[in-house]
């Protein structure tokens, strides 16, 4: 909107928020726009439904989750306010301002840490009722099943050299002295501009620039750092937005750091899978509560969420406020809230000789706060010295907490780096990292500005050079050596500060604010024996909220270390997972449609415009169906039909070996096989166990070509590649043609007469008798034909290269016309061949079925040297078989579902694998698994339809064409 | 898992590329005993710490090699062939 006097005006936008109207201005965060419409209560607690504030603004704290447009659990304090957005608060009865629940605030007694465990399962009777209820009142926002997400999630994978997470002054350095140093840099940042806490803490970005003077000015003190230049926030970040090789991607959080630097990244609605040579872990800190009595009242706000306020978001803070702190960010604070407007009635610092002052503002020195007064907001503040006496009352609106940082390391810990507690820097310092990993800034302890850019920079400098040296595992990297001795440095200003628990207290103390926990509720779990940092997390649930212990980390160790009498080191931490931040499950589920492989036979086209129903058989699509199963049928048994069988696996083996091999793979007989012949074979594993099936021609004396299913195409392959893997003294040469060859079976009683319209080849039954197998030339194609019939009726499976498939395809067509030769599908082929009893491999038989048992036994020659399986399939012989693969004709009218059951005297003895309606026999026929003594030619067993007891005969022969005339004719 | 295999033809590609194969065994002969066989069919090492096993580059280049990897943090510290492993 530009005004008369022609400068561009702040937009204002309009929202609702629970029903009113909230004025926002461009830029504005959602809860910024409502601390500004003096919108104070933004949630409900969890258990106790005490109201909430903003308190940290920065997505981190559980606060603000509020339902935005539909989608739950949104933190408002990272939303840009947009117009016409609908805010609804969550967890709360009848509103926000107004909560019913709020009575149990006034039960907590009967609400014990862990009270669900102590709690409402006596009477048993009632836990139906009491689930009812929980369900109701417990929990966060509600999906609005209605409601789907705006777009679509999606995925995205990248791939660096160097990843830097973490967008503030160590990842800023880091990516330019890694992109400087010549490798790519992927930088990684949470917010939606490049400069981390620096965004909002105006006086520390200042700091930098003249320390940057000071530097240059006595750079003879510290000779190695004049390889580096410090230089000022907004050179840092136009140096690297312009960079060519740094990408930055921002708005967007690291959720896990996986094995081999695999980074998850959620940007909005997209999940950015990104593949890192090294990363660069420079994310910071965030700042931690202090636990006191009503600590989680409205008004009650972290030092670098009233920053944010101030200085992203443009607000005020009207009133008064007290500042409690231990640390120089405290004065900076008082004095940005001052220059804004607000009274600071104190700044209650924890030192007795603390190294800063503030002009004109009263400062309590060795005092901390004990309580905050107030119900609905901050009314005013009770300190008193560190001994806890004598208390005095400070009026006040607001209470700005300055205490200190928790280390944001989980994605260090995620990866296996080693970290250790360090008691002069209060916080958990790497001491080894992992390969490929470094770590930088204040995640290492440096929180001076200068300490953190050098420390950066030296990251990105190590990461680049080990892209041209890999350092090995263990050897410690310069990284670790330089931010040791800087820390070692510092050590005289840093100050160690474990007050973050006040003395105690009788009103509520909050350490997690997700999950309602107090202080005296972990002490109870600890009393109760769960003094384990990692068994009191389960027990009180203490960070396990949204926020994942970004709040309650620091506090919830020192409790447990104070209550067990422990350091915080020997404490320990809970173990850190992905995801680090919680993730819409949208993310992950999300559509990965370009990754996802789709097969289609040189055919497919032709299918797709005869109206074929397709259907997937593993990545392939393949005709179901064309017109009517009954028609597709009838032309195959009647006159002729062609399939498409593309999908087929095909491999072809060459080499002076290949019959050794075929005799060792197969546990059919090979070396007899004669050049123009085909033969079924299966092939078993060691345990004997029915593995896949096909056919294997010789072409040649040493030229072999073998088909397996569609699904085990893959499987087989790997198969033979695995045996010769081990055998490098075998010739045997091998070539997966799959795909090389298009392939289709003409079946049918006149299919002779169609295909001797395409070629010159004897087809008499005396040169090309049945399991004959020839190359010759089919419509002007060179083929490779088999004589075999998975249908039951004279056929032709006909393989040519698969750019002549659809020509070849065409052409049988045209020439079948006089006939009325029908294309089929896989449906009127699954009945074809139930007729003749072949069975399918994966779906008649399983991980348990061997091929003796499988109505195979011909195929078995035990008497062949040593193959895959012999020695398994002789003891199966031996033992006799237990099960067997029978074919059955059903008594009655009625398809039975796939795996119904086979009963025997009323016990589970089988299940039907394939069943259909055949024509030929008209009547319902199958195969199913039975019990040995069951599997004999007219032996009657009960199948189970719909509950009902259905019999049903055994039969040994094939449903149609038993002598196999029509097959060999 | 998302660590990744150095592909003695195709260079370090992800882990989803491949296909595990097992440590490498001893196959009985004819002559072992059914302990000896049930031992094979049935029974896996399952160490924590460094083994020699086999992988299978079967969305790439289908060699089958072997890999030496810390089961305990995946990191692969050798990859070579077949072959080679036996000189």
């Amino acid at each position: 909107m530009t005004s008369e006097s022609g400068t561009t005006q702040p937009e204002s936008i309009e929202f609702e928020f629970d029903g009113h109207r909230v004025h926002a201005e461009s830029g504005q965060s959602v809860a910024g726009a409502l601390h500004a419409a003096g919108e104070h209560i933004v949630s409900r607690s969890f258990k106790y439904h005490r109201p909430r504030g903003l308190l940290c603004m920065s997505g981190r704290c559980p606060n603000c989750i509020c339902t935005v447009d539909g989608t739950p659990n949104v933190r408002i304090c990272t939303q840009a306010a947009k117009p016409g957005m609908v805010v609804k608060s969550q967890n709360a009865w009848p509103s926000v301002k107004f909560d019913l629940l709020r009575i149990f605030d006034k039960l907590h007694r009967f609400m014990p840490v862990g009270f669900y465990y102590k709690r409402m399962y006596k009477p048993r009777w009632m836990w139906p009722v009491w689930e009812k209820f929980i369900r109701r009142i417990a929990g966060l926002g509600t999906i609005n099943r209605e409601h789907g997400a705006e777009g679509v999630y999606d995925k995205q994978n990248l791939f660096t050299d160097v990843a830097v997470i973490g967008g503030g002054l160590a990842g800023l350095n880091a990516a330019l002295a890694a992109a400087d140093a010549g490798v790519t840099v992927t930088l990684i940042d949470e917010q939606s501009e490049l400069g981390g806490h620096l965004r909002h803490d105006p006086d520390l970005a200042e700091s930098i620039i003249s320390r940057n003077a000071l530097a240059s000015g006595s750079s003879a003190s510290q000779p190695d750092a004049s390889a580096f230049r410090l230089i000022s926030l907004s050179d840092l970040i136009r140096r690297v937005s312009e960079h060519p090789a740094i990408t930055v991607i921002s708005s967007a959080g690291v959720f896990g750091c996986y094995e081999g630097n695999y980074l998850g990244i959620q940007q909005g609605q997209r999940m950015i899978r990104l593949r890192a040579a090294q990363v660069i872990v420079a994310t910071g800190c965030w700042e931690r509560p202090l636990v006191f009595e009503n600590n989680d009242l409205p008004g009650v706000m972290l030092a670098s969420g009233a920053q944010r306020l101030l200085h992203l978001d443009h607000c005020q803070f009207p009133g008064e406020a007290v500042v409690v702190t231990d640390n120089a960010q405290g004065y900076r604070v008082a004095n940005q809230l001052k220059a804004a407007g607000t009274r600071i009635t104190a700044i209650v610092d924890v030192r007795d000789n603390p190294p800063e002052s503030a002009d004109g503002i009263r400062t309590f020195r060795g005092h901390t706060i004990i309580s905050a007064n107030g119900s609905r907001h901050v009314s005013g503040a009770v300190i008193a010295p560190l001994a806890g006496h004598p208390k005095q009352t400070l009026s006040c609106r607001w209470i700005v907490q300055a205490v200190g940082f928790t280390p944001a390391n989980s994605l260090l810990y995620q990866n296996g780096c080693k970290l250790r507690y360090d008691e002069s820097v209060d916080q958990a310092v790497v001491i080894q990292h992992v390969p490929s990993m470094y770590s930088a800034g204040a995640v290492n302890a440096l929180h001076d500005p200068r300490d953190a850019a050098l420390d950066g920079q030296h990251a990105g400098l190590a990461a680049a050079e080990s892209l041209r040296s890999p350092r090995l595992c263990g050897e410690t990297e310069p990284s670790i050596a330089e931010a040791t001795q800087r820390r070692g440095e510092r050590k005289e200003d840093s100050v160690p500060s474990c007050h973050y628990v006040s003395p105690s207290g009788a009103k509520k103390k909050f350490v997690c604010l997700c999950e309602d926990v107090t202080e005296k509720d972990i002490c109870d779990a600890i009393d109760e024996g769960y003094s384990n940092i990692e068994t009191l997390k389960r027990y009180s649930t203490v960070s396990m909220g949204p926020c994942q212990g970004k709040m309650c980390q620091s506090a919830s160790i020192a409790i447990c270390a104070r209550h067990n009498g422990q350091s915080i080191a020997e404490t320990g931490v809970t173990t850190a997972r992905p995801p680090e931040q919680p993730l819409p499950l949208g993310v992950l589920a999300g559509r990965a449609l370009h990754f996802s492989l789709v097969r289609r036979t040189p055919m497919n086209a032709w299918h797709e415009k005869a109206g074929a129903k397709m259907g997937d058989a593993g990545n392939w699509k393949r005709p179901q169906v064309y017109s009517s199963v009954d028609q597709e049928y009838e032309a195959v048994r009647q006159r002729a039909g062609v399939i498409d069988v593309s999908t087929l696996g095909k491999i072809e083996l060459r080499g002076a070996d290949v019959v050794k091999f075929l005799e060792f793979i197969y546990p059919n007989r090979f070396a007899n096989l004669k050049v123009g012949r085909v033969r079924y074979g299966v092939i078993c594993d060691d345990a004997g166990i029915l593995l896949d099936d096909g056919t294997i021609a010789r072409l040649g004396d040493d030229r072999f070509f073998l088909t397996t299913t569609t699904g085990n195409a893959d499987a087989i392959d790997s198969w033979f590649r695995w045996w010769l893997a081990g055998r490098p003294e075998w010739d045997v040469r091998m070539t997966n043609v799959s795909g090389s060859y298009a392939a289709m079976n003409l079946a049918g009683p006149r299919s002779r007469e169609v295909l001797k319209k395409l070629t010159d080849a004897d087809l008499s039954s005396d040169v090309m008798p049945y399991l004959a197998a020839s190359e010759c030339q089919i419509a002007g194609v060179s083929a490779i034909v088999l004589r075999i019939g998975f249908v039951g009726e004279l056929g032709y499976e006909i393989h040519v290269p698969s750019q002549f498939g659809l020509h070849v395809w065409e052409a049988i067509l045209e020439a079948g016309r006089e006939f009325s030769i029908s294309p089929f599908g896989l449906e009127a082929q699954r009945v074809l061949r139930l007729e003749k009893k072949h069975l399918l491999p994966g779906i008649d038989t399983d991980a348990l079925s061997n091929p003796l048992e499988a109505d195979l036994p011909w195929i078995v020659k035990l008497d062949k040297d040593d193959f895959i399986g012999k020695e398994s399939l002789a003891r199966a012989q031996q033992r006799g078989d237990r099960n067997k693969l029978v074919g059955f004709r059903l008594s009655e009218f009625v398809v039975p579902d796939l795996a119904s059951l086979v009963l025997c005297d009323g016990k589970l003895g089988g299940r039907i694998t394939s069943c259909g309606y055949s024509p030929a026999v008209g009547g319902t026929i199958g195969l199913a698994w039975v019990p040995a003594n069951l599997a004999r030619n007219g032996e009657t067993i009960q199948i189970q339809v719909n509950g009902r007891m259905i019999p049903a005969v055994v039969q040994d022969e094939p449903f149609y064409d038993p002598s196999g005339s029509k097959l060999k004719s | 898992m998302s660590f990744q295999i150095d592909c003695p033809n195709c260079g370090c590609r992800p882990v989803w590329e491949y296909h595990y194969g097992g440590t490498p065994r001893q196959r009985p002969d004819g002559s072992a005993t059914e302990r000896q066989w049930a031992e094979y069919l049935y029974n896996r090492p399952n160490i924590a710490g460094e083994q020699t096993e086999w992988w299978y580059h079967r969305s790439a280049c289908k060699l089958w090699f072997l890999v030496r990897r810390d089961t305990r943090t995946n990191q692969v510290l050798e990859t070579k062939r077949f072959a080679s492993a036996t000189e």
